[in-house]
């Protein structure tokens, strides 16, 4: 299994990895980033639609804390609201989910390629050849020239790297990381914000910095696609200039009443107007963005109607005080 | 109460801390594997053997009983790696380590006798050593071959420097020192002063084969899958190989009856004529890459395939019988083998353990008990 993987997609990746490397001046660090776009675009709409699943899923979790709140000792009916209010407001948790895992072993392929590619040691070199293929090309380029700018990608421990890895992460989480009243909810939101670029930070200290420099160069590519389907920075323009706030439990007593008769996400709309405040204007999740689910955006009705209204609250209706 | 209040949370730090340490193992075992470990090739001078192990150590054997002398672990660093075989001259042996450090110790006891250099250390040496005339000649990964007295281990001249890295190790015809570089070419120097005699630069892809002085011809394998017969005195091509392999040549050719055998990693020995460069027969099909030095005894070349099956290719009739496959002891092979008086010695390794085997040339039998080298 893992020689079928080895030999198919991770093969596959490293081969176009040095044949492209032949375009590029035979530059691998040139060759990581312009491969990293290429992947990246191709798996754009697939991307999109993870931000937009994830957007969704957020939008509902004040109503989700609240069913779990409220049927916390039966799970059988709290799986059944769960499943109602999903169902009624044409979200799937598993729109989130399918997107990354479809688009998982594509980056685990690169990431091997990367690092074989780079072939640190003898033997890592003597067991690339396993896996060239008969392009003369690959040949010829190989053992690949492995300095960039300043620092050598086969070579590990690289500070500068690091920091850039976590800070990009650190923004691309940023960005996506909704803000809230629920201190429970504050905590994870956090705990996520700041463990991923630690970690991932940590990691690219220990690996060789091709592979740093394909995570630095893959969230600022993610930096960039969230801008535009953001319609905005998220959660950066949020710390900067005042704050949106998704409802906490207390907040929206009201909408579990609702949620227990007739759940609808005209209803919610109507909750968060009232309990958000004139800052929900400055949320990125007002922009460009909510132009485009106007037209649709593949977003159920009851969504778009959400979103548009917010929208229109923005530039035509005086401020609630 | 915390916790009671935080079960939910804690759980998803749980979660996360154990994805992050499967994260973690997955790109470090990634990356893990490609640790280097050395594959240093045997040698034997009077009745001592001597092998650097993959933890670094040199070791040095009885060659009639296969017991060890002595281990120089405690005399040289123990962080060490091996790729060289080491070479003997006079009462020292030489050895180049990964770590860019040159090594000399007495051959009866492994006492250290110098390092170059002393302080500090170079970028990594992969290639072996090689003595000539009180002077040890190597090759770096920094791309620059090295003269040092064999005594003291002082650099006698100024480095030569190629364009990229130096993985083979020089091969010395009278005055001159033979070896290749990444960069593509084939460098002739002169031994004393270190200065270029010619360089040959038609090859299409790296060398990191050492290679064969036979007959006024230099034979050298390239990663543009060609074997390259050059001329020893002008450094110019008398021949390209007839036949492109499949994959790079890494292994060094031998010569028989002026026939050149050349081992591949596609798996194949390519079999050719030492003045044309034509196939004189067809290439022998081995069961996977061959990547270890092969030997000649007695009219038969020795093989070694990465997999760890010995093969006996008989010169008279290109057919080839299957010695001994260490491969059933879990063991591969990648260093270069050893011959001597009908008995060919074969350095084998797996992930955490190496072995040196002893056999028969003719029967495979082993001519003593297989000796593990390493005590990681």
């Amino acid at each position: 299994m893992l020689e079928l993987w080895s030999s198919g997609p991770v093969a596959l990746m490293l081969n176009t990895l040095i044949a492209l490397s032949s375009y590029l001046f035979g530059s691998f660090g040139l060759t990581i980033i312009v491969l990293t776009i290429i992947i990246r675009g191709a798996m754009y709409p697939l991307t999109v639609k993870q931000l937009r699943a994830t957007r969704a899923m957020q939008a509902l979790q004040p109503k989700i804390a609240e069913l779990q709140k409220k049927y916390a000792k039966d799970k059988q009916r709290l799986a059944q609201e769960q499943m109602k209010l999903y169902k009624e407001s044409g979200v799937s948790p598993a729109g989130c989910a399918v997107p990354m895992i479809i688009q998982m072993p594509i980056w685990i392929a690169l990431y091997q390629s990367i690092i074989r590619v780079l072939a640190v040691t003898p033997e890592a070199l003597l067991g690339l050849s396993r896996y060239l293929w008969s392009w003369p090309v690959v040949y010829f380029m190989l053992p690949l020239d492995s300095h960039f700018l300043w620092f050598d990608l086969a070579a590990t421990s690289n500070m500068p790297l690091a920091i850039l890895v976590g800070a990009t992460m650190w923004l691309t989480q940023k960005m996506v990381t909704p803000t809230t009243t629920d201190p429970q909810q504050r905590s994870q939101s956090q705990l996520m914000l700041w463990m991923m670029p630690l970690m991932f930070g940590f990691i690219a200290m220990m690996v060789p910095n091709g592979l740093a420099l394909y995570w630095a160069v893959s969230n600022v590519i993610s930096i960039v696609i969230q801008y535009f389907v953001l319609g905005g920075w998220g959660g950066l323009a949020r710390a900067g200039a005042g704050k949106y706030v998704v409802p906490s439990s207390k907040d929206v007593k009201v909408r579990v009443a609702e949620a227990e008769t007739a759940t609808s996400i005209s209803a919610m709309e109507a909750d968060i107007v009232d309990t958000g405040s004139t800052e929900e204007e400055e949320s990125g999740y007002g922009g460009a963005g909510d132009k485009r689910q106007l037209g649709g955006g593949g977003y159920p009705a009851s969504l778009r109607a959400f979103k548009s209204r917010s929208r229109r609250s923005k530039g035509h209706r005086p401020k609630r005080r | 109460m915390w916790i009671k209040h935080n079960r939910r949370l804690l759980a998803k730090v749980l979660l996360l801390l154990v994805i992050l340490v499967i994260g973690g193992v997955t790109v470090s075992g990634c990356y893990g594997r490609s640790q280097p470990k050395g594959w240093s090739g045997a040698i034997i001078a009077d009745d001592t053997l001597f092998v650097g192990s993959i933890d670094g150590s040199l070791v040095a054997l009885n060659k009639s009983d296969g017991n060890i002398l002595w281990t120089s672990e405690s005399e040289i660093e123990s962080e060490m790696v091996i790729y060289g075989t080491p070479v003997v001259a006079g009462d020292l042996v030489y050895a180049g380590g990964y770590n860019g450090r040159v090594y000399a110790v007495t051959s009866s006891t492994g006492a250290l006798r110098w390092v170059y250099p002393r302080e500090g250390n170079l970028e990594p040496i992969v290639g072996g050593v090689v003595v000539s005339q009180g002077m040890v000649y190597f090759g770096c990964s920094d791309g620059k071959v090295y003269a040092l007295n064999a005594i003291t281990g002082d650099r006698v001249w100024q480095s030569f420097e190629t364009g990229d890295k130096i993985w083979s190790t020089p091969v010395i015809d009278g005055e001159t020192i033979y070896i290749s570089s990444f960069d593509n070419k084939l460098y002739a120097l002169d031994a004393n002063t270190g200065s270029e005699k010619w360089v040959f630069d038609e090859a299409g892809g790296a060398i990191a084969a050492t290679p064969l002085v036979y007959n006024n011809t230099v034979y050298i394998g390239s990663f543009d899958r060609y074997l390259y017969a050059v001329d020893t005195t002008s450094g110019s091509l008398r021949w390209r190989s007839e036949v492109e392999a499949d994959k790079w040549f890494w292994a060094k050719p031998v010569v028989y009856n002026n026939v050149i055998y050349a081992p591949n990693l596609d798996g194949r020995v390519y079999i050719l004529d030492a003045n044309s460069g034509r196939e004189v027969a067809s290439a022998v099909e081995l069961d996977s890459p061959i990547s270890s030095d092969a030997v000649v005894v007695d009219g038969k070349v020795i093989i070694a395939s990465q997999e760890g099956k010995i093969y006996s290719l008989d010169t008279s009739n290109n057919q080839v019988g299957l010695l001994r496959n260490v491969g059933d002891d879990g063991q591969e092979i990648y260093a270069p083998l050893c011959a001597s008086d009908g008995a060919v010695y074969i350095h084998a390794q797996s992930s955490n353990q190496d072995t040196l085997y002893a056999l028969n040339a003719q029967t495979g039998l082993e001519v003593w008990r297989p000796v593990s080298l390493s005590s990681k």
